[in-house]
């Protein structure tokens, strides 16, 4: 196991530079970089941490500091500007054997007069600098006494980060394009945005904005809305008919077969386009439809289709075909496509119901829909859902919300979800509850579906149900719902829609073609295994392995979104497609797969993570989270008013919510 | 309203108020180095540091919002040495030019060391120097001066509306600089250098002219377009070294290239200091004698309807008054008109009739609060930079929507939420377009509508016939797109709607400007406290022109004239015909400013006394029988009308060249001679007088917009024609105004002329390679017997069909190809 030599991250010092019995402390760091390089010190925001005494720790102070100051300090305040200069200037002259005990003393005093900085970016950079000269005065000493000269025994790799970039699946540099806003600067603003997001519209409306929880104004009193303020840069180039400014790079000659144009084929063939490379996406829906679960998984009164539609003509029209009406292993096999392609990225989604698991659901009865993301498809393209008057929606997903408020857009004179759980338990988005309740769907929380009944016909009439109370604590501590004896009852209703989940459907890919899939139905994809101290591999928020290049067991095909990932949010599909489309450049251009050190310390961190939701973040907590404008009533789920719901902000109410970002940029350092 | 307690004193702000906003009504000021009222909080300095009970950090009073309850310690040791050790900071490696700095003795980093003890340093670095930017027309950049306040970039960004700077780089290398390094080529405003608080943003012009305080500041009002901006003229020995304008003054300090450039021209060599009598130099004795002598011989010979006169939007009210009370009083001819003939009267009697308006229906400020803003057939960025600032405000700080009409891609184009890109000659098809998507849509303001407005039925029945979709394939736009632009403007209170030269000039302007006041009463633009009906002009004193009677069929105060004179265009035909003996020509040059510019050039060749009076040889004056050399704004004294009324007066701040004298006292002592009496006079005689004839002037008032506040207004109701057909084949010329110039005046600055010098052709790419021309090759353009050739250049501003040129220079006098009553010719292009 790994040992902590020393550590002063979080305030907290251990020390164990001079042996004796090891005090323990435990981070959320792997053992090597990449699985090779062994991880030696990790310096950043909130301290040093040294797992290898033979680090010299004045050395990669300066030059920690060198890069905070020539790299990315903005310049935008004098002491950050000037204060990371002369502290930069000092450690150089004192690594360099120019330096004096003054020097140590000017640090020491530009630490604190650096908690004046307009961000955290050159306030932080100076925790790991002070606590080094603290801690490790005599290793500056020698240097000053000219005892110590530079050798170079580690290498060193910062990254630039803050925590909600950090928490971004697609890691956005939300920091940027909020200062930008800030500055009025709404093109600018999606600029930075587009660099990791090629659907603004979208994720500036539907994104369940992780980022947000993981917002260091949370510390101070509520997350700043970054969402819609991304929702703003996005809606400022379509408000102002203005062309966007992306210009892709001389075409290429290698092309590149996408299958499905949802978020994360969308996003491939964006990154991939901008490179130069000729992209074709295959689309099993018709056009018209293209955009995947965006399309036909969310309904346009939360993504309208013609905002939707202008991000994909905006990737159509540089450079990317897209063929519609084009189902791989029905239309032409995924053999085909890797004959005729240099580099195949499949991206189907997870478009197929699960069943519901309750008595009478296989029997075709009339009445019992096969699926919400099916019936939420049907209705999205105008066609006959087979939905009747009062519809009932199982589940608690954002899936079964939208189930039951398109329920009522389709005409239903009563929508009714049943959930077993409770209300709070709800994976749903909590607004999306909320919207729903507000539109007059009703709720029947803690009731488990146990019988489809059924008329003479074969016509659904009513679900027979059970009351479900929390049992005791399982093995993980979590009291599981059980049914409560003789609570049956029966909700009357023409219509079911089981709206429990989707997985992908990947009967396109062949057996025999060498692409493996796992036991949850997703692609399987390479990966570099990182442990952690106590040797355990680090895993994502689903399961998989932490740091994966996206390559299947198949030379030339990749995989990425929730065929890869497992089913799970827009942007999740963005970030990950988009290093699909880096990685997917080098197996073009090098004939390799391989992540930059840049990539594996961008999965260190987020597994790290970069946000502590404990630190206390001195702020006046004058200026409250500004919330978007909103159409109110029920009349906005009147039949066929697929209308927008939520109206962003006007321009200047943007600009305020930005003033409340408080830019919690940081660097962090390894050194391998 | 939110309570709050700053260094132990009670104060109630409005709520979203700053720290800093709070202490200041306290009379308590905190030290600021980076705040710019004008524009967003930055926080760069960090100086404005102050405490806030309970929150562990020092908050930064510029950017810090107040908040109920709140203790704020403004003063305290510990704020002090932070301040202080930050300015140490600050000065770490700053150049010690201070001496041979431009900004030395006017420099806000020297006061700030100065006021924050910041008298040692403790801190050091080592020393880079950056390069300093010599290679930028107008303004240099000494980035080693820079405190990166971001001041100019925030200005040019937020205020101007332009990213001509940027923040760039990293670190200590980071530096106010263009974004992709090349030299400076933007708006030229200078109000970078106006914010600048160092020295790294200076004038050239301006460059070691002399120290801050050897000048002589004196307040007055911009000589250029009718915006009326308020500024400074910097003189030393009598001669303007440069112009600025306060933060505190109506423009709040803003100002265009002609605004801070444009003084150049005072100081042109070129300029006239004597008079002549024929091609001789004379006193003015003399001069006065034979134009005495010349006008008396015409008159008795011929009557006084023989003589007639143009004045000038560049002399002040009282030289226009003057003017006309020469010619009605003193000579006893109706015969006087200007420039004003070629649009703006026209459009002027269409708003007096209909609304009672002499100009704007209040003042530009009304423009900033405004929810929607139409600007139609105008380019704001040319014709009043000043204006265009406002409506810029109004589109990025204040959430107004934006509809552009014009045929070009104009800068107010990026702001807009629309643009509707017309084809030349639909001015009127597309407003009563507009005009039918609001009623189509039930968009009018019903409050004022059916308060005010009596006969809507009759304009929705003559609208009838107007197809939308037709007005919009004759106008070259999307159905879509118009009505989009009708519900952009619909929807909101209170709207602006500010036209210009292209509605103006064209030929059927009356019937345009008329539907458009239509379109003004829908949509409740009048009569509000925000938004109005804006009519703008390119030149000063275009409205005081007119209301001191400088026209042939009004007499001061918009009275109507008991028997109209000849109007500009009867005047030239009468000298054809041998009618009009003597021409007197006042602050404008017909020639070589006016359309059929050749023609007029042959006519004045009949006249028995042509009279110039002007501070230029402009190309009228080379026929002149007489040449009275006058003064420009800045050498005189009297009052210019802003289009929104404003009457500000002027100052004088620098000497006449030679012999010239302020027009009013050449005015004067004409009218003496030639009526014997001998009354002195002088600008504020001269208003006095006015100011018992014409209701409300004065000096320094604000006029009140003669729009009723009450009572029924009725809609003009108008046949409605079908759009014309384009027609494919021809050219249309649109001669035009350009940011870098007004008039032909600025053709004589200097410094505009630095980034401006010479004309050119805008071209549609499809028609440079239909005649095979490639940016910059020479083009011929002809229409009828006159020709005029330039450079093309090449560019998607314009649309296939359309050529735009800029009408300011005489060396290529697109003027000359206009025909009489219109603003757009249609023209022969080819390769020169």
């Amino acid at each position: 196991m790994a040992q902590v030599v020393f550590s002063s991250w979080g305030g907290t010092v251990v020390d164990n530079r001079a042996g004796g019995e090891a005090k323990d402390a435990s981070f959320r760091l792997p053992t090597t970089l990449d699985g090779e390089r062994s991880l030696a010190a990790f310096m950043g925001w909130d301290g040093i941490i040294l797992f290898d005494k033979g680090v010299d720790v004045p050395a990669m102070a300066a030059e920690y500091m060198k890069r905070v100051q020539t790299l990315y300090c903005c310049g935008k305040c004098t002491p950050g500007k000037k204060g990371t200069r002369v502290l930069m200037d000092a450690l150089a002259a004192i690594v360099e054997g120019r330096g004096t005990e003054a020097h140590l003393d000017s640090i020491t005093d530009l630490g604190d007069l650096l908690a004046n900085c307009k961000c955290t970016l050159c306030q932080s950079s100076t925790v790991p600098v002070v606590d080094a000269v603290k801690h490790f005065r005599d290793d500056f000493l020698a240097y000053i006494r000219g005892a110590q000269k530079p050798v170079a025994t580690h290498r060193y790799i910062e990254k630039y980060t803050a925590p909600c970039m950090d928490r971004c699946p697609a890691h956005i540099d939300i920091p940027a394009y909020i200062e930008a806003i800030k500055e009025y600067r709404f093109d600018e603003s999606l600029t930075v945005i587009r660099d990791n997001m090629p659907l603004p519209s979208v994720c500036g409306r539907v994104c369940p904005h992780p980022c947000e929880t993981h917002c260091r104004r949370k510390n101070v009193d509520d997350a700043v809305n970054i969402m819609v303020l991304k929702r703003s840069a996005s809606d400022y180039e379509w408000m102002h008919n203005a062309e966007p400014p992306m210009k892709p790079k001389p075409r290429k000659s290698k092309t590149v077969a996408i299958v499905g144009a949802g978020p994360a084929g969308l996003a491939c063939a964006y990154y991939l386009a901008l490179e130069g490379y000729p992209c074709t996406i295959y689309e099993a829906l018709p056009e018209g439809y293209g955009g995947g679960m965006i399309a036909v998984g969310i309904p346009p009164y939360r993504q309208p289709r013609h905002l939707l539609q202008r991000d994909i003509d905006i990737i159509a029209s540089m450079g990317v075909e897209i063929i519609y009406d084009t189902r791989i292993g029905t239309d032409i096999s995924l053999d085909d496509l890797k004959k005729k392609y240099d580099a195949v990225f499949l991206a189907p989604g997870a478009h197929r119901s699960k069943p519901m698991g309750v008595e009478g659901e296989d029997k075709g009865y009339k009445g019992f829909l096969k699926g919400g993301i099916d019936f939420l498809r049907e209705a999205y393209m105008g066609r006959p859902t087979g939905m009747g008057k009062k519809v009932v929606v199982v589940g608690g997903g954002n899936t079964a919300i939208d189930c039951v408020r398109v329920a009522l857009r389709e005409g239903a004179e009563e929508s009714i979800l049943l959930y077993r759980r409770s209300r709070k338990e709800m994976p749903a988005d909590v607004w999306e509850v909320d919207g729903a309740d507000e539109e007059g769907v009703r709720f029947e929380f803690q009731v488990l579906p146990t019988r489809i009944i059924v008329d003479g016909n074969e016509q659904v009439t009513g679900v027979e149900c059970v009351r479900m109370a929390l049992g005791e604590p399982d093995a993980s501590g979590r009291r599981r719902p059980e049914p409560v004896p003789g609570s049956e009852f029966v909700v009357e209703c023409d219509t079911v829609i089981p709206a429990i989940g989707q997985d992908p459907d990947l009967s396109f890919i062949p057996e025999n073609m060498g692409i493996d899939i796992t036991k949850w139905n997703t692609v399987v994809t390479k990966y570099i295994p990182l442990k952690d101290a106590a040797g355990k591999e680090l895993k994502d928020g689903m399961g998989n392995p932490l740091v994966r290049t996206l390559i299947t067991d198949l030379d030339g095909v990749f995989a990425g979104g929730d065929a890869e990932i497992g089913p799970l949010t827009v942007v999740a599909c963005i970030g990950n497609a988009h290093r699909a489309a880096r990685v997917i450049q080098r197996w073009l251009e090098e004939g390799k797969v391989y992540l930059t050190d840049d990539e594996f310390m961008e999965d260190i961190l987020t597994n790290f993570p970069v946000y502590d939701k404990g630190e206390t973040v001195p702020w006046l907590d004058s200026v409250e989270r500004a919330h978007q404008a909103e159409v109110h009533g029920r009349e906005r789920a009147s039949k066929g008013n697929y209308q927008e719901v939520e109206l962003g902000f006007v321009d200047s109410k943007a600009v305020q919510e930005a003033e409340r970002c408080l830019r919690c940029y940081r660097v962090a350092m390894a050194a391998v | 309203m939110v309570s709050l307690t700053i260094d132990g004193k009670d104060i109630s702000v409005a709520k979203g108020s700053t720290i800093l906003e709070a202490a200041a009504l306290l009379g308590i000021t905190i030290p600021t180095l980076c705040w710019l009222k004008k524009v967003s909080p930055t926080g760069a300095c960090r100086v404005c540091a102050v405490e806030v009970e309970d929150v562990d950090r020092p908050m930064t009073a510029c950017n810090t919002p107040v908040k109920e309850g709140i203790k704020v310690t403004t003063q305290s040791e510990k704020l002090s040495k932070i301040r202080q050790k930050i300015m140490e900071l600050m000065l770490v490696n700053h150049p010690l030019d201070c001496p041979v700095c431009d900004a030395g003795g006017e420099c806000d980093l020297q006061n700030a060391c100065y006021g924050l003890g910041a008298s040692r340093q403790e801190y050091s670095a080592l020393l880079e120097r950056r390069e300093i930017r010599y290679d930028w027309p107008l303004i240099e950049s000494d980035p080693n001066r820079c405190i990166l306040c971001e001041k100019c970039v925030k200005v040019d960004h937020e205020v101007v509306g332009c990213n001509a700077i940027a923040v760039v780089n990293r670190g200590e290398a980071t530096v106010i600089d263009t974004v992709d390094g090349k030299p400076l080529n933007c708006e030229f405003c200078g109000n970078c250098v106006g914010v600048c608080p160092t020295g790294t943003l200076i004038s050239k012009p301006f460059k070691f002219r002399g120290r801050p305080w050897a000048f002589n500041v004196t307040k007055s009002v911009c000589a250029f377009c009718s915006t009326g901006c308020q500024i400074e003229y910097h003189t030393r020995n009598g001669r303007v070294e440069r112009v600025t304008s306060e933060d505190e003054n109506y423009n709040s300090g803003n100002l265009c290239i002609n605004g801070r450039f444009g003084y150049s021209y005072v100081n042109a060599p070129e300029r006239l200091t004597e008079p002549m009598v024929g091609s001789a130099r004379a006193d003015w004795n003399a001069a006065m004698g034979s134009a005495v002598a010349g006008l008396k011989g015409i008159v008795a010979k011929y009557g006084p309807d023989a003589v007639a006169g143009l004045g000038s939007p560049r002399v002040t009210n009282e030289e226009n008054y003057l003017f006309q009370k020469l010619f009605r009083g003193a000579i006893g001819s109706g015969n006087i008109d200007s420039e004003a003939r070629l649009g703006f009267a026209q459009a002027q009697k269409v708003l007096r009739e209909r609304l009672g308006l002499q100009g704007a229906s209040a003042t530009i400020d009304a423009i900033d609060r405004a929810g929607a803003v139409l600007v139609f057939g105008c380019d704001l960025n040319a014709e009043a930079t000043g204006i265009e600032y406002r409506v810029i405000k109004a589109a990025t700080k204040n959430d107004a929507k934006l509809v552009l009409a014009n045929m070009r891609d104009v800068k107010l184009k990026k702001f807009a939420n629309s643009h509707l890109k017309y084809r030349p000659g639909n001015e009127l098809t597309l407003i009563n377009a507009l005009t039918r998507v609001v009623l189509d849509e039930g968009l009018q303001d019903n409050d004022f509508v059916s308060s005010r407005i009596a006969n809507l039925t009759e304009l929705t029945t003559a609208l009838s016939a107007v197809s939308v979709a037709d007005a919009a394939e004759a106008a070259g736009v999307s159905e879509a797109d118009l009505r989009s632009a009708g519900r952009l403007l619909g929807r909101e209170k209170s709207v602006a709607v500010i036209f210009g030269a292209d509605l103006m000039r064209s030929s059927g302007a009356e019937e345009a400007v008329t539907a458009l006041v239509n379109l003004s009463l829908l949509l409740g633009a009048l009569g509000k406290d925000t938004g109005g009906l804006f009519p703008v002009y390119e030149k000063t004193n275009i409205r005081g022109l007119l209301d001191m009677g400088v026209a042939p069929d009004m007499l001061p105060g918009n009275r109507a004239a008991s028997a109209s004179g000849k109007n500009l265009w009867q005047i030239i035909e009468g000298i054809e015909q041998g009618s009009i003996k003597a021409l007197y020509l006042l602050g404008c040059d017909p020639v070589a400013s006016f359309p059929e510019g050749e023609r007029i050039r042959t006519a004045l060749g009949n006249l028995e006394l042509l009279i110039v009076q002007d501070p230029f040889p402009g190309e009228s004056l080379k026929q002149a029988h007489i040449v009275f050399p006058s003064s420009v704004a800045a050498e005189k004294r009297g009052t210019f009308t802003s289009i929104d009324g404003r009457v500000q007066s002027l100052a004088k701040a620098a000497n006449s060249p030679g012999e010239a004298r302020e027009d009013w006292d050449i005015l004067t002592e004409l009218y003496n001679r030639l009526t014997g009496e001998s009354r002195p006079a002088s600008p504020a005689s001269i208003m006095a007088e006015i100011a018992g004839i014409v209701p409300g002037y004065g000096a320094d008032v604000i006029l009140p917009a003669a729009f009723p506040a009450a009572g029924p207004i009725s809609l003009a109701v108008m046949g409605v024609a079908r759009p014309a057909a384009p027609s494919a084949q021809s050219y249309t010329l649109l001669p035009g105004a350009i940011l870098y110039h007004s008039g032909t005046t600025t053709t004589w600055s200097k410094n505009n002329g630095e980034v401006a010098p010479a004309g050119y052709v805008e071209i549609h790419p499809d028609d440079a390679a239909k005649l095979g021309v490639s940016d910059g090759a020479a083009l011929r353009l002809s229409a009828g017997t006159a020709s005029v050739t330039g450079p093309a250049r090449v560019t998607n501003s314009v649309q296939p069909g359309l050529l735009f040129a800029p009408y300011h220079f005489r060396s290529m006098n697109v003027n000359a190809l206009l025909g009489k009553g219109a603003g757009s010719a249609s023209v022969k292009v080819e390769k020169a």
